[in-house]
């Protein structure tokens, strides 16, 4: 079984670019590795200078041990649905107009597909290191409960209403209206909705066993994942890191490493500056913000008694295997044997 | 912009949504006029920039001409359902709310109604001169817009499509109605801008958006011999540092000239003090 490196953070904190460099530095360490990300974040095939990246993963011409894959997560929905459901039922239900709504919409949706197929990498046994740039919709940790939400979703929270807990015949929906609640909502909603809704949750429902089961084993591999969190020294990253230490479900270890992305050089932060000048001037403004970093991540740190690692910042976006690498040589406080990438 | 009544404020995740929409608030408060700000889909963001831990559904004096309030979208659902459509006493109604609420998670559209409608009553009832939404993110804000016009698909007559056909008028409406999209000049944020705009073209369910870049770097006062002559260490590092930056925002701006440019704000720590210096800028013009 391969291992498993799962990047999370908040959204522009740079994770897809990291994904790449983790998974760049791990192939040069001999060590057969796939790096996948969710469609539509292009970064990934511009990090690593390919023209475009396909949902099979196919191998980097230039990197030996390096593949990549790009996920489509609507596409992941109608396999998981035709790997699921029986054949009849499957046919009808991506057919179906709320199918694509409720796996576009529903926020678990495209973690859950993401994580499905990363099972499926996984389990191929074609690499070392499976290396999982997680969703952005995901934000943080979304992605570690997404198992569970679409358990929920598929096992119909309507549904298990409408019917109470057995699975119903179709025959016994028909008779559903005559509850004085749905003749209201039926009112109200000038239409059938509610039944249609409910004849679609249980087609989507004949997939809850099989999804049941897959969900445990997703659970398994999180279980058995590295994890590492991105974040700047924004707020509103910072608030999602927090939440690997606040919120985090039972089954999900504590991160492997925090990263602090784009941190500038504490040395700019000068109390007493040599001259005056629009250069120094220059200097004393990225002072603050460098000696801001400083603060923030020495507060991070204190909080959750932990130790965070930094990666420089890059005025140019990195575009070359290269200068992937040398984001992470140029590192501090990252253990590359603590994440498998040597 | 400012002489609407409702502002929309999206942009990619990451690129200070909140920040611009408590700054816009706050601009507008100067001017006088009494403003609502609303967190639709991010609770904590506005909050922080507006100096709060949280901020309830009720909404509440921030200081005098600010006020503000989250939709939380149990009690979103409540209202709908009471004033909007007319169910009676939804809290005796206990089956209804928990069939709606289930509804909200599967079919089409009817979470992001819920939300946009909060937005637009509160526009409607005339409470207030401006409502600023601090909106969802890039990626939701289509799904957000066409959620009107996706329920009244699902749900041909009847009360929900009613209040589906206001909802779209008074985001058609022009001189109502108007959006910011907030991005960096940076390659990913440009790319999403450029495609949310062109999708907002084709479906013109808004007046065409003002675009807003934040953190914009002022060019370097200084030469290249200049900051040769420096030598090394930090002066001139961070010179080298801030002209590349520099060089890396024009390229991206060049590619979607915005309407107003933000300043990058050095070594800011609390939101609110990056909000209340977005609102000076805005009032330097």
């Amino acid at each position: 079984m391969s291992r498993v490196l799962l990047v999370t953070g908040g959204g522009g904190v740079g994770k897809t670019t990291l994904s790449a460099a983790l998974g760049v530095t791990a192939a040069r360490n001999g060590v057969r590795t796939l790096v996948v990300t969710v469609d539509p974040a292009r970064r990934l095939a511009t990090a690593l200078g390919l023209k475009d990246l396909g949902s099979e993963p196919s191998p980097h011409e230039d990197e030996p041990n390096l593949w990549a894959a790009m996920l489509d997560a609507s596409a992941s929905w109608k396999a998981i649905a035709r790997r699921h459901a029986p054949a009849d039922v499957a046919g009808r239900l991506v057919d179906n107009p709320f199918f694509e709504a409720a796996t576009q919409h529903f926020p678990a949706s495209q973690s859950y597909a993401s994580a499905e197929e990363m099972a499926n990498y996984v389990e191929a046994r074609a690499w070392d290191l499976v290396v999982v740039d997680t969703p952005p919709s995901a934000g943080g940790i979304e992605f570690f409960s997404s198992p569970a939400e679409m358990r929920d979703l598929v096992g119909g929270r309507l549904l298990r209403w409408l019917t109470g807990g057995a699975l119903p015949g179709r025959r016994t929906l028909f008779t559903l209206t005559a509850r004085p609640a749905l003749r209201i909502a039926g009112t109200a909603l000038g239409s059938d909705l509610l039944e249609r809704v409910a004849e679609f949750l249980m087609d989507l429902r004949t997939i809850y066993d099989g999804l049941s089961r897959r969900a445990a084993q997703i659970e398994q591999h999180f279980r058995e994942s590295r994890t590492v969190v991105v974040t700047t020294a924004d707020p509103a990253p910072i608030r999602e890191a927090d939440r690997f230490y606040r919120d985090l479900p039972d089954m999900v270890p504590h991160p492997d490493a925090v990263v602090f992305n784009r941190v500038l050089p504490a040395s700019w932060h000068q109390p007493e500056p040599p001259s005056d000048g629009p250069l120094v001037e220059n200097l004393i403004r990225w002072g603050a913000e460098a000696h801001r970093q400083t603060d923030v991540r020495e507060e991070f740190a204190a909080h959750w008694k932990t130790e965070v690692a930094t990666v420089p910042w890059r005025p140019k976006t990195p575009t070359s295997l290269d200068d992937l690498a040398a984001l992470i040589a140029d590192s501090q406080g990252l253990s590359r044997e603590r994440l498998g990438v040597v | 912009m400012l002489e609407r009544r409702l502002i929309i404020v999206t942009g990619k995740g990451g690129v200070g949504r909140s920040a611009v929409s408590a700054a816009l608030a706050s601009r507008a408060v100067h001017l006088g006029k009494r403003v609502l700000t609303v967190a639709m889909t991010d609770q904590v963001g506005l909050a922080l920039h507006l100096g709060r831990e949280r901020l309830d559904y009720e909404a509440r004096e921030i200081r005098p001409g600010l006020h503000a309030l989250a939709v939380h979208r149990p009690a979103a659902l409540n209202e709908y359902l009471r004033v909007q459509l007319g169910v009676p006493k939804v809290t005796r109604m206990g089956p209804l709310a928990r069939a709606f609420d289930a509804l909200a998670s599967t079919a089409p559209g009817i979470r992001e109604v819920v939300t946009m409608g909060k937005v637009l009553w509160e526009v409607r009832r005339e409470a207030w001169d401006l409502v600023i939404a601090d909106g969802p993110p890039l990626g939701q804000i289509a799904s957000h817009l066409r959620a009107p016009l996706t329920v009244s698909e699902l749900v041909p007559v009847g009360r929900v499509r009613e209040q589906a056909e206001w909802m779209m008028e008074l985001l058609a409406d022009a001189s109502t109605s108007g959006m910011l999209l907030v991005t960096l000049a940076e390659e990913l944020p440009i790319t999403e801008t450029r495609e949310a705009l062109r999708w907002l073209g084709e479906h013109q369910m808004i007046d065409p958006p003002q675009v807003v870049a934040n953190r914009i770097l002022v060019p370097l006062q200084a030469t290249s011999r200049q900051i040769k002559e420096a030598g090394p260490g930090p002066v001139q590092e961070a010179a080298r540092m801030h002209e590349t930056l520099h060089e890396e925002q024009q390229r991206w701006i060049k590619e979607l000239p915005p309407d107003l440019q933000l300043p990058y704000l050095f070594g800011l720590h609390t939101p609110p003090e990056v909000a209340a210096r977005l609102a000076d800028v805005w009032g330097e013009g």
